[in-house]
């Protein structure tokens, strides 16, 4: 999986290109530690390049959804494919994070 | 006898327990479909490769390991095979010496010998391996059907560099007829005759070792059925092995594949083995067709077990984070451990390696079929069904049962069994759809258990683990008057609808609209589901749901237009 991370709007966009396996998973919660530890608290994880999510991948959602839930902070997906966000809904997640259909979406509201 | 719990060392020579003088060197490998486990052993008169197996790497290995024994003492080399399966033979063509007539003789069963040398790609299995085998030549044919009526005294003999060997029949030893190759002045070695999973199956007995070949895998799903297999044969050879260990003198059992074991754990595991033999009736043989169906069929299991077991995790995540919320951190630091989801990551991705190695052409439909077995196997390890049942939607485990379970009986040889009966189709959408509108208990049910905190916690549970799948969806169903019952099984129909109602819930359907009724020569259901996104194969069912609806009874296809996707289930109306 391929991770490019930008700075746009004051918060860090993630742009997740490929399958969230077993070997990607880790690689994501790295990116995200990476971002959170310096020093970003808004953290938006564009989904259009991935075709498939792992529990290992749906476990590293929700870590990192706990830690970004301080005042202020904000932690979102948007473009999700179908069968992402299949999963994610029939797993009950789409009430545990906020869940946007494009990155400009996302970022007015934040 | 070596340390740790291995009862003889992998590659070095150690003593044959049981006889003075001999050694042994074990090859062992994981269990596969492209080489077996071989066994060198030698004493003052001969060196004895049992198996040289189907890899060129391990003949180049155990060549050299012969060379080294010779250059110390020059003695024949006397390679018995324990059945004519190519992962047991075929990488002897790729050695000189292994291959060299003048400098090792090849010893197996007659009906063995005769597959070799005519290269019968069936009973050898090089067919459904995909393997070309030459003919080779056998210099001893073993337990010749034409020597069963001598009671006892030499059959053949023969000399080599001055050693002579000698086969001697011998009376039936547990019912199993037997011989005994004597080489030079060594103690006799045993050659029992154990069809079942081959028709040349053979055990072979040096001291205190028994080689058994693939005896305790010849029950297994995707090996019962292979061509020659023989399931009367198999059980007396088993029961006639069982009975040779229960005797004593026998302290270590070498399989034809993996671990090598103790005496006492071979029989336990031969008793198990004989015990699933004896339910295996009718069934059909694996040859290239099944294998190939089978491996259809496994791939698009596993497409479904992926979704599944990920939806399964992801929603013991989700209750373990709410239970968290709450302030129950046991509750939900116990929850993940009841389903391995990161076993299970680690198997379904195993599995997609493997699937695209088998469409590039590297392996063959058998062991498509093989791998999908041996991944199913230990999915079925990975989750605390009873455990789970009490926090997750029954129909998701209900389904996963189901679903393993299918491709098991597949790969043993049978179809997923079928009950079907005359269904009165929208009486049985009506109890699908109640089962998915109402949720787990009732909110007179949590009141009253209020005073309990246990009973309180297990409802409580169960609310966040099951959330009714259309509960934020508006539901239309219509029937048709005097739609006639139809033919169907109920409980493959029973789960094609769910899966149905989750792909439209999970696609985004606000709305969802199902329809009962019939089309001339059918009974027709109806899902339409509004505000679907799209998928890129435009709607085309999956394999897997196509095949579960033609296993309910009916065919299945989709349409995607504008934001609604609708699945129609057709059943044949009885004439």
């Amino acid at each position: 999986m391929e991770i490019t991370t930008a700075a746009r709007g004051g918060a860090v966009v993630l742009s997740l290109a490929g399958r969230i396996d077993t070997v990607a998973a880790p690689m994501l919660e790295q990116a995200v530690n990476r971002a959170i530890d310096a020093g970003d608290r808004k953290i938006l994880l564009d989904f259009s390049g991935v075709s498939y999510i792992s529990s290992g991948g749906l476990r590293v959602l929700l870590v990192s959804a706990k830690k970004l839930k301080g005042p202020g902070d904000r932690f979102g997906l948007c473009c999700l494919t179908a069968d992402v966000l299949k999963v994610l809904r029939l797993a009950g997640f789409t009430s545990l994070f906020s869940i946007y259909t494009t990155e400009g979406e996302a970022l007015a509201g934040w | 006898m070596p340390g740790g719990n291995e009862p003889l060392t992998p590659l070095q020579w150690q003593p044959v327990p049981g006889q003075k003088g001999a050694f042994v060197y074990p090859f062992t490998r994981k269990v596969d479909t492209v080489s077996s486990n071989s066994y060198l052993v030698q004493t003052s008169g001969a060196i004895i490769l049992i198996d040289p197996g189907g890899l060129p790497d391990q003949a180049t290995h155990l060549a050299s390991i012969v060379r080294e024994a010779r250059a110390e003492r020059s003695r024949p080399l006397l390679s018995i095979l324990t059945h004519a399966h190519v992962d047991h033979f075929i990488a002897a063509r790729s050695d000189p010496l292994l291959a060299d007539p003048e400098a090792t003789l090849l010893a197996i069963q007659e009906a063995g010998a005769s597959a070799i040398e005519s290269a019968d790609g069936r009973l050898t299995m090089a067919d459904l391996l995909g393997q070309e085998i030459p003919p080779i030549r056998i210099d001893l044919r073993l337990v010749r059907e034409g020597d069963a009526g001598m009671s006892q005294g030499p059959v053949r003999r023969m000399s080599v560099n001055a050693v002579e060997i000698t086969v001697v029949r011998e009376p039936p030893e547990f019912g199993l007829p037997r011989e005994q190759i004597l080489v030079g002045n060594d103690p006799p070695l045993a050659i029992y005759h154990t069809p079942g999973h081959s028709p040349d199956s053979c055990c072979i007995r040096i001291g205190g070792l028994l080689f058994i070949g693939d005896l305790p895998f010849a029950a297994s799903p995707g090996l019962a059925g292979i061509p020659g297999w023989n399931r009367e044969a198999l059980i007396r050879s088993l029961a006639g092995i069982r009975e040779l260990l229960s005797r004593g003198g026998i302290a270590v059992v070498c399989p034809g594949h993996g671990r090598i074991l103790l005496a006492g754990d071979a029989s336990r595991m031969l008793g198990a083995v004989q015990e699933d033999t004896g339910t295996l009736t009718g069934v059909e043989e694996l040859n290239q067709d099944r294998a190939r169906e089978t491996a259809a069929f496994a791939e698009a299991c596993m497409e479904q077990v992926n979704e599944l077991f990920t939806v399964m995790a992801g929603r013991l995540y989700y209750v373990s984070h709410v239970m968290e919320e709450l302030g129950e951190d046991g509750i939900a630091a116990d929850l993940p451990a009841l389903l391995r989801g990161d076993v299970i990551d680690d198997l379904v991705e195993d599995f997609a390696g493997f699937t695209r190695e088998f469409h590039s052409g590297r392996y063959m439909p058998i062991h498509q079929a093989l791998k999908g077995g041996q991944v199913i196997s230990r999915l079925e390890r990975t989750f605390d069904q009873e455990a789970l049942a009490r926090i997750l939607d029954p129909t998701l485990l209900r389904r996963a049962e189901r679903l393993l379970g299918d491709y098991t009986t597949m790969l043993r040889g049978y179809n997923p069994p079928r009950e079907v009966v005359l269904v009165d189709l929208p009486a049985t959408v009506g109890t699908c759809l109640s089962g998915h509108t109402l949720p787990s208990s009732s909110d007179e049910e949590v009141l009253a258990s209020a005073d309990d905190q246990e009973a309180f916690g297990r409802l409580l549970l169960a609310r966040i683990g099951m959330p009714p799948l259309l509960s934020d969806v508006t539901v239309t169903f219509d029937a048709e008057a005097g739609i006639p019952a139809v033919p169907v099984d109920r409980e493959h129909f029973l789960d094609l609808l769910t899966y149905l109602l989750e792909d439209l819930v999970g696609t985004g359907a606000h709305a969802i609209t199902i329809h009962t009724g019939t089309e001339r020569d059918a009974a027709v259901v109806t899902l339409s589901g509004e505000g679907c996104t799209g998928r890129p194969d435009g709607g085309i069912p999956r394999r897997f749901l196509s095949g579960l609806c033609e296993r309910a009874g009916g065919t299945l296809d989709a349409r995607e237009a504008d934001g609604s996707r609708t699945y129609r289930i057709r059943f044949p109306l009885v004439p």
